[in-house]
């Protein structure tokens, strides 16, 4: 899970920003027989203080015999911090001993003023302990407070990344709930369906042959209901490349409309210039993509209304402009239109929008929407225009 | 007894018999309107909603199925008998396909006629209130078979309409409807017609809808899950839909 050799390479970034040098090495090195003698107090120091904080106290919960191997581990961790010998090992080590904390539950903060208490005590017995020169002293203690500020700085990472991992979890259990629940609700309507259509085709006293074959087929429309839920749903979670070719926009926008037809009551203008020139994408995707924008646009006219396709070109790209008067969304609707699972509908998984994003995304193209609440909303799809024949 | 506000709709391009009914029933107590052909019975729709409608099959113009596949399509509470000198068993079928509750043969006997107005009027009341109109269907056919009315409604201004309207026994409530959510429909039942039950209909599970919860707090009777355990639901029917003490100590028998 954590990569030893990564994290060296940052630890030395670490060392050569603080200035951390060989002499650096050697000078603490120097004091590990000094301050042997001291460990003992430093440690029995550390713990009582623990126990004057509850917050931070409440980690340990092994009672006695934890604090006693805790008091062990931390004499060790000690003698490594005065070892001279600061490789890979030792930075693993570190980290590992930050994770540890994480996943106890303990608070960074505890973490932090502990060691700040454990600097303090170091250097003061170093004062007692020294008989060389003050100079000297003085060195010793900036090589060792060097050294403690990098320890504290992989303590803060292993927080860090353990913080974000825990995070991500979380929320991808989060979207987990929520596309199974989205996903139970669309199947289960049509699942209601078939479950009483065939009740009644059981059940009911005198159904007529034209009842029995009207039950059948609403069976059958359903249980298509119920397999187009998993088709949006697997479109959505494994889109495959795109194989990008030229295609003729206005006659994929006439199949589009062919597939996806907007009805009676929406009049439909498709304006493309002469000479416009091709897109350059996955059509068959892009069919999909184009097809939720024109299916949006006639579920938002259930009153009628008009549905604008408008092609044009613009520098290297092709403009595919999606416009219809329907009833427009707000602001607050509007920047959440393309999450998945986000709709405004009372059917459907809200993946249309989202799986049109992802499409025209990985089709190199960009996708924007502008809209007015009661007036309509515009679907703006940019395509990088396919090479002319002949160019370079 | 007669239920007073009960409304009868009378078509029969024959003059004389659609009197002679009209007097019938209006004597017994029911408001009754009458219609000589199906388009001018089509306008009465947009004022009236009928409990019961008696139909002559065969005349000029619009046929009295056709007219009932109109009717059921805007009031689908309302009940129909076709009266037919011509009983074919095709026509019978047909009509009872299309939802007719009754076929009945001309000449007829009047007697028997007035039992199953009776009958129909009596049959409690339902309201659909869901969007999915594949759904409505099924329950239409299946309540329709068990012997309750069914009004459908399949957006909220359907819902208001139908609620403002009639006195439901018992209301279904979907929870996801377009242009409301199920609790607006359920307060406006609260309101508007406080005697009647209401069941709420959901696909989630309540741990995912904690409207719910407060709308059984607030008196809903019962959570319906989809996909519907119907033997449970017809069971809970049949519970609610019982008149309630004070209504059947009024009118004993
Ligand atoms: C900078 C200060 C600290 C250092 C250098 C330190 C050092 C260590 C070390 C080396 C370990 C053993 C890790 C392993 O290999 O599993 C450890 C574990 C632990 N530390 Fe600390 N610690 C510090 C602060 C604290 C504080 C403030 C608490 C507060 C209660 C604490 C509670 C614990 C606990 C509960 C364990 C887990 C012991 C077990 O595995 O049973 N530590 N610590």
């Amino acid at each position: 899970m954590i990569d030893a050799g990564g994290l060296y390479e940052r630890y030395k970034e670490l060392q050569s920003y603080v200035g951390w040098t060989e002499e650096d090495a050697r000078r603490v090195a120097a004091t590990a027989t000094l301050l042997e003698p001291y460990l003992y107090a430093l440690i029995e120091d550390f713990y009582a203080e623990i126990e004057r904080h509850p917050n931070a106290r409440k980690v340990i919960t092994g009672g006695a015999e934890q604090i006693a191997r805790l008091k062990g581990t931390l004499t060790q961790w000690i003698r490594d911090l005065l070892s001279g010998a600061y490789d890979t090992t030792y930075v693993t080590r570190r980290w590992k001993v930050g994770l540890r904390h994480v996943e106890i539950g303990l608070e960074q903060v505890y973490t932090n003023v502990a060691l700040s208490r454990l600097r303090t005590g170091l250097v003061q017995s170093l004062h007692e302990s020294w008989r060389g020169a003050g100079r000297d002293l003085k060195e010793t203690v900036r090589s060792l407070d060097k050294l403690l500020d990098l320890d504290l700085a992989i303590i803060e990472d292993a927080y860090q990344a353990e913080y974000a991992a825990r995070l991500q979890r979380t929320e991808r259990l989060a979207t987990l709930g929520q596309v199974a629940g989205g996903v139970a609700h669309e199947l289960r309507n049509p699942l209601n369906v078939v479950k009483t259509s065939v009740y009644y085709l059981v059940n009911a006293r005198n159904p007529t042959d034209d009842k029995k074959t009207e039950h059948l087929r609403r069976i059958e429309r359903n249980v298509e209901l119920a397999d187009g839920v998993i088709t949006a749903l697997s479109n959505f979670a494994r889109l495959p490349l795109p194989e990008m070719r030229p295609i003729d926009l206005e006659s994929m926008m006439r199949e589009v409309l062919e597939l996806n037809p907007p009805g009676d009551r929406i009049e439909v203008v498709l304006n493309s210039p002469p000479g416009l020139p091709g897109g350059l994408g996955d059509a068959s995707q892009l069919r999909i993509a184009l097809g939720n924008l024109v299916r949006n646009a006639r579920d938002a006219m259930t009153q009628g209304g008009r549905l604008e396709i408008s092609l044009r070109s613009e520098a290297d790209r092709v403009v595919i402009e999606v416009a219809d008067s329907g009833t427009g969304m707000d602001e607050a609707e509007l920047v959440r239109i393309m999450e998945p699972l986000y709709t405004t509908k009372t059917r459907g998984l809200g993946l249309g929008l989202a799986i049109t994003r992802s499409i025209i995304d990985k089709n190199q193209g960009t996708i924007q929407v502008e809209s007015q609440s009661g007036r309509g909303s515009t679907f703006t799809v940019r395509l990088f225009a396919a090479p002319v024949e002949g160019d370079q | 007894m007669t239920d007073e506000s009960a409304r009868i709709l009378v078509v029969d391009d024959d003059v004389d018999i659609c009197h002679n009914l009209t007097d019938i029933l209006s004597d017994l107590g029911y408001h009754v309107d009458l219609a000589h052909d199906g388009h001018s019975a089509l306008k009465l729709l947009h004022q009236s909603r009928y409990d019961v409608a008696l139909l002559d099959y065969k005349m000029p113009g619009m046929d009295g199925l056709t007219l009932y596949r109109e009717i059921r399509k805007r009031h689908a509470g309302t009940v129909a008998l076709l009266v037919t000198a011509y009983a074919s068993s095709a026509t019978a079928e047909a009509a009872l396909s299309a939802g007719a509750w009754k076929v009945v043969a001309k000449p007829v006997d009047f007697g028997a006629l007035l039992q199953f107005v009776e009958q129909a009027i009596h049959q409690p009341l339902l309201l659909v209130v869901d969007d999915d109109r594949d759904l409505c269907a099924n329950l239409w056919d299946l309540f329709r078979d068990q012997g309750y009315r069914v009004g459908l409604a399949h957006d909220v201004s359907e819902a208001s309409e139908q609620i403002l309207d009639s006195r439901h026994r018992i209301v279904l409530i979907d929870m996801r409807i377009p242009g409301a959510t199920g609790s607006d429909v359920f307060r406006m039942v609260r309101e508007t017609d406080p005697r009647a039950r209401t069941i709420l209909i959901t696909g989630y599970r309540a741990e995912m809808d904690p409207l719910i919860d407060q709308m059984v707090a607030e008196g809903a009777d019962a959570v319906c899950y989809k996909p519907f355990d119907m033997p449970q639901l017809l069971a809970k029917l049949g519970e609610l839909a019982r008149p309630h003490a004070e209504e059947a100590g009024q009118n004993p028998g």
